[in-house]
């Protein structure tokens, strides 16, 4: 059995003992080996369209997690100003009305807010590429904002069922300043780091599947020329699926590796980058979770 | 029906009001979703009136809209027989170009379906999906429940055990290696690390297809697999899109958790059973983890699990909207004809709204239902320990 | 007297906690340890018990890291027939087993004496008895934290039955187990410590900050003293070490405080709580004499300290939080200089006239009081002060209760770095600072060593001198009688004589 030995302090020590770094790292350095290997073999047209997908994607993410941050914060305050209110009518409504939001899955949420985009980019509403994707990323975000107004009611009430709250109260601070300053500036950053992460790592799964649903056929006015191009607008792509097809004849000719790698390129590099991307999330997000003892 | 009215029991104060709460929700949907098909109709029968009256145009024979000869003398003809209502007459071309636009484009038209919206005929068709939908939905759901426990049971007790990741220990072995600089030792020491290196990459393997997208599973392995059938939906279900790593983690933050609450170390001062090495006399039994009820007695951990248990209960429910997504993402971006998932697509693309909304209605239901099973689940366990 | 000397070191991520070179243990003895909370006993105490975990801290004893301890056999003897009552009962019972099932859990499972014991413990309890808990699964409200407490101090009693012929190889640790308990009770629970003692001659670490306990041994054991060892865990120059404490140290400020004469006087009167107060269905009723035949409001006067007292768990915290407004009762008057309050007064009007600004409060727990993460220096922050505090005022106020002059640095400081007697001293400044005219104190000497208690006494009879109105509830009877004339004393009594309230004091 292997039992934990390290005790050095070598910055590799440093970075093995803070695994959401190391993740960082590792995920800054799969992708910089990435660019390399498509910067030789994958020919330009496609490596220019691959390096502005992964960008867009990247920039829609962060984009998702400032909106669904704005979002949930507002929601997770307005709750519990409202829940602490003397009339209830308010907190009731608005619990209730998230509490549907919450049982549509996320996914038709995206979807419905596509088949919007659709229709206005058809009657020639929107047409820059950026406003679709301040679009995408505001419908992506009201599927997801609502774990981090989760967390912050979380954290909210786990400060109530202390003496934390009441004491400051007595004191005379303002309830406005102990929950948005106190408890979740100074006490809760890393929790909401956390999550923010989840969120981003959502976004770019949802980003993806919702391109791969619109490349089998949401409108017949729109089609993914249209849109903004994203790593799943370029996995939608027919020469992509194809590329991720021709995985299948290393099941009958496993000798095709060799040249897997080379000839079908620009496919497996989406691929690789989303899926790396995910794995490299959610160990960044679990690595925060261990070195804050989030749990 | 005995538990049916239990809950209806006035010690039952607060699933009763959660309950109040889903069904309003339901029914409020409902309405919205009525209201909604309703006005889609509506809107459907006076389109077909007034497609109706422009088809008459359309039927005139001898009259060719393609040929501008034909369309100059239809719309002459308009002014002479409508003389001064200029507008009138150029909206009637608009709506005769439009419709033939559509007659070309409208994969409605060209696939020769009627576009007669939510009919019975349509809603006994959808039920059938519906159904097998729910059936691979509670499997999958089941399946990842157990699977996830497993797994997580399994990291806990490995990071008890203080395993280091295959590439930790890689590394470590450089290091010795270097240090040591015994000549006689290298050939052993790259065999080990060859052994690691394989090991590492094998568990990155596994652990990105637990993060790939379903479609991108699907189409690499389309020749060679019937993707369509339902047996590999249940298999993708389970292993594609994170559903079950994120969920398998979820329980393992709870046993981390519990693990460092005082009653933990209560437990191991009345000398239970600490270790966490396999099958040791006082360690787990690796049987367990195959088991389908876990039994940890004499254990310290027993306690940790049933109260991680307690608290991923309720857990689920976030975990079952995100399946329920990834199931609709496999059905839709697989092209699964004859689909639930598959079927609210194409709706979409006939603009036959009104049944696309039905199926968005028949999916919160499936998950407003899964949320009732685990709050009544939920309220049971807690009236078991005393809440 | 046998003593074992430890050399201990305890760091977490490169931070030292703990680093001493002096802890001496005596063997079949008790040693009452004493010392401001958060110095360091119970960490100390736990790695000697072979209770940390080296994956969390990184641990030498004698120079050997902890592994290597834990594998001795000292440490595993000590692990097999000792036991450690933890500090906080809550988190220390499985919340999804009966307390019956906990108690013959592992070891104690054929421990002789269960009966005997429980009898003992719950012989002064003026709350139903142990039979009617012991199917019950521990919750935060229920059982109360006293009853908890017991339960834990029962399971230690069992093992020390149970481990009767290993009495020099086992270590009971008893950590502050009487910080639930009223006097009655705690009394109880120290006669059975005793005769456990007496007759088994086995090694106890008793930690406390309840320096009454010092009177009792002393006063009732006189010939048990002998094996009795008060010891103090000092931080002197960032240094840890371990002194002798002399009970006469005590007993004669103790002594001293008595001889003194306590003002009476009938001052104005600044707020009267109306006798009966309703809340969760229950009746909490104040009177002046014990039994609560006569029902009597509540006077807080000016300059002058009001005593509340009453058994565990009968809602003491609860009624100073209605006071103060953070709980609806059904029923309630109250008069506040010329204003009354009632179950019908808006929040919004206790947030306006009365936080911070009439009234103000000192929670017990000083740890959940605080921000953990503020420096020291933003603990005044936000307070309802016309002029903001700089710099100067703040240092002033420390030096108040802090040994020297506070440093910069130290007002950079986190405050989870500092010590729980640091944390309760700032915890009691935060409010001493605000001018209000009545201080409501629960459990002000919570976590403090005694000169650091006898520094907050001396500070609150100043305050009392510059016309503060002040209500105490406190453990600490046998220090607080010192301070209160006997007409200020009120007892508070509950319909029910088990408190099922929620759990206002949220522990």
């Amino acid at each position: 059995m292997a039992i934990r030995t390290f005790t050095g302090n070598s910055w590799l020590d440093k970075l093995t003992s803070k695994k959401d770094l190391l993740w960082l790292t590792i995920w800054i350095a799969g992708l910089g080996v990435l660019w390399i290997w498509d910067a030789l073999f994958l020919n330009a047209p496609a490596f220019a369209r691959l390096q502005t997908a992964f960008l867009n994607s990247l920039l829609t993410g962060l984009m998702v997690v400032l909106f669904s941050l704005a979002l949930g914060w507002f929601l997770g305050v307005s709750l519990n100003t409202l829940e602490h209110s003397k009339s209830k009518i308010g907190f009731a409504v608005l619990s209730f009305v998230t509490d549907i939001l919450r049982s549509i899955p996320q996914i038709i949420a995206v979807l419905i807010g596509y088949v919007v985009l659709t229709i206005l980019l058809h009657n020639g509403i929107i047409r820059s590429s950026f406003v679709q994707m301040v679009w995408i990323a505001g419908t992506i975000a009201i599927a997801v904002f609502l774990e981090v107004a989760d967390t912050i009611r979380q954290r909210i009430d786990y400060f109530r069922t202390l003496d934390f709250v009441d004491a400051m109260l007595c004191c005379g601070i303002k309830e406005r300043r102990i929950i948005n300053v106190e408890i979740l500036w100074k006490n809760s950053r890393s929790h909401m780091l956390h999550k923010l992460i989840a969120i981003f790592g959502i976004s770019i799964f949802l980003q993806c599947s919702i391109d791969f649903i619109i490349s089998v056929g949401l409108s017949t006015d729109v089609s993914l020329i249209n849109f903004p191009m994203t790593l799943g607008n370029l996995l939608a792509n027919v020469d992509s699926k194809q590329d991720i097809l021709a995985l299948s004849n290393l099941f009958t000719e496993p000798g095709y590796v060799s040249v897997i790698f080379t000839r079908h390129l620009q496919g497996l590099s989406v691929a690789f980058c989303i899926v790396f991307s995910m794995l490299c999330i959610y160990m960044i997000a679990n690595g925060i979770v261990r070195r804050h003892k989030l749990a | 029906m005995s538990a049916f009215s239990s809950i209806l029991h006035k010690e039952n104060t607060g699933l009763r009001t959660r309950l109040l709460i889903h069904g309003a929700g339901i029914i409020l949907m409902a309405a919205v979703f009525w209201v909604f098909i309703s006005a889609v109709e509506v809107s459907r029968i006076e389109s077909r009136e007034s497609d109706n009256e422009i088809q008459k145009y359309l039927d005139l024979s001898k009259m060719d809209f393609g040929d501008p000869a034909d369309r100059l003398l239809f719309r002459e003809s308009l002014d002479v027989f409508y003389a001064g209502q200029t507008q009138r007459n150029d909206s009637v071309v608009t709506a005769i170009d439009n419709l033939r636009q559509r007659q070309f484009s409208d994969p409605a038209y060209k696939t020769g379906d009627t576009l007669d919206g939510l009919t019975w005929n349509m809603v006994r068709r959808l039920t059938g999906m519906y159904l097998q939908f729910i059936a691979v939905y509670g499997i999958v759901l089941l399946l990842i429940y157990l699977l996830a426990q497993r797994i997580a049971v399994y990291r806990f007790i490995m990071m008890k055990q203080h395993r280091e990741s295959y590439l930790t220990q890689a590394l470590e072995l450089v290091r010795n290696a270097r240090a040591n600089r015994v000549g006689s030792m290298w050939g052993s020491a790259v065999r080990k690390l060859g052994l690691l290196l394989a090991k590492a990459l094998v568990k990155g393997i596994v652990l990105m297809l637990l993060f790939t997208p379903a479609y991108v599973i699907a189409y690499s392995v389309k020749t060679t697999i019937d993707t369509s059938s339902i047996l590999f939906m249940i298999l993708l279900g389970i292993v594609s899109n994170g559903v079950l790593i994120h969920t398998a983690n979820k329980f393992f933050t709870f046993l981390v958790s519990e693990s460092r609450k005082g009653y933990v170390q209560t437990a191991i001062v009345k000398n239970l059973h600490a270790s966490y090495e396999w099958d040791a006399p006082e360690g787990i039994p690796m049987r367990t983890l195959l088991q389908i009820k876990h039994g940890f007695r004499s254990h310290v951990f027993q306690s940790i699990f049933i109260n991680a248990r307690f608290q991923f209960i309720p857990a689920l429910k976030e975990h079952a909207s995100f399946l329920v997504t990834g199931l609709i993402i496999i059905e839709m971006a697989l092209n699964i004809q004859g689909h639930f998932c598959y079927e609210l697509l194409q709706q979409i693309l006939y603009r036959q709204y009104d049944i696309a909304a039905a199926i968005i209605f028949g999916i919160f239901l499936t998950i407003k239902a899964t949320e009732i099973a685990i709050d009544i689940w939920e309220h049971k366990e807690k009236r078991k320990y005393g809440y | 007297m046998n003593e074992r000397k430890y050399t201990i070191r305890i760091a977490s991520e490169g931070r030292a906690l703990v680093a001493i070179d002096d802890f001496r243990l005596a063997k079949s003895a008790i040693t009452v340890l004493l010392g401001e909370s958060g110095i360091g006993k119970s960490l100390i105490s736990m790695a000697i018990a072979g209770l940390l975990d080296p994956d969390d801290l990184d641990v030498h004893i004698d120079g050997k890291p902890y592994a290597a301890y834990l594998r001795s056999q000292e440490a595993i003897d000590i692990r097999r027939n000792g036991f450690f009552v933890f500090q906080e009962p809550s988190s220390h019972l499985n919340p999804l087993l009966t307390l019956r099932a906990q108690l013959r859990e592992g070891s104690l499972a054929a421990a002789p004496d269960e009966g005997r014991i429980l009898k003992k413990l719950w012989q002064g309890s003026s709350s139903s008895g142990v039979e009617s808990i012991l199917d019950v699964y521990p919750k935060p409200y229920r059982p109360s934290g006293g009853e908890k407490q017991r339960i834990l101090a029962a399971m230690a009693f069992k093992k020390m039955a149970a481990s009767a012929a290993h009495t020099q190889e086992s270590l009971f640790i008893f950590d502050e187990p009487t910080g639930n308990l009223d006097n009655r009770l705690r009394n109880e629970f120290l006669d059975l410590l005793v005769e456990n003692f007496r007759n088994q001659m086995t090694t106890i670490v008793l930690i406390t900050h309840d320096y009454s306990t010092i009177s009792r041994f002393t006063n009732i054991y006189p010939t048990v003293s002998k094996n009795i060892l008060y010891r103090e865990l000092l931080l002197e120059h960032g240094k840890l070490h371990l002194r002798d404490f002399l009970p006469g140290e005590y007993l004669s400020w103790l002594e001293k405080r008595n001889a003194t004469t306590r003002t009476g006087q009938k001052t104005e009167t600044v707020l009267r709580l109306q006798p009966h107060v309703k809340v969760f269905g229950r009746t909490l009723s104040i009177s002046r004499d014990t039994e609560g035949q006569n029902p009597e409001p509540l006077l807080i006067r000016k300059g002058a300290v009001t005593y509340l007292k009453a058994p565990s768990g009968v809602g003491k915290t609860t009624i100073v939080k209605l006071m103060m407004g953070l709980i609806k009762p059904e029923t309630m008057s109250m008069e506040l200089g010329s204003a009354v309050y009632s179950e019908k007064t808006n929040r919004k009007v206790w947030a306006q006239r009365v936080w911070g600004r009439q009234m103000t409060m000192v929670f017990q727990h000083a740890d959940e009081a605080l921000n953990q993460n503020s420096k020291v220096k933003d603990v005044f922050d936000g307070l309802p002060i016309a002029v903001p505090l700089n710099e100067k005022i703040i240092v002033k106020s420390l030096s108040e209760l802090f040994e020297e002059e506070p440093s910069r640095d130290f007002l950079n400081i986190r405050i989870k770095y500092l010590s729980g007697g640091q944390k309760q001293r700032l915890n009691l400044l935060r409010s001493l600072i605000l001018r209000t005219d009545i201080l409501i104190l629960d459990e002000p000497l919570n976590g403090l060593d005694f000169a650091s208690a006898a520094k907050v006494i001396a500070k609150i009879e100043m305050k009392l001198q510059s016309g503060f109105g002040v209500l105490v509830i406190s453990h600490n009877e046998e220090i607080f009688d010192t301070l209160v004339a006997t007409a200020n004393i009120y007892y508070l009594h509950s319909s029910s004589s088990r408190l099922t309230l929620p759990d206002t004091s949220k522990r």
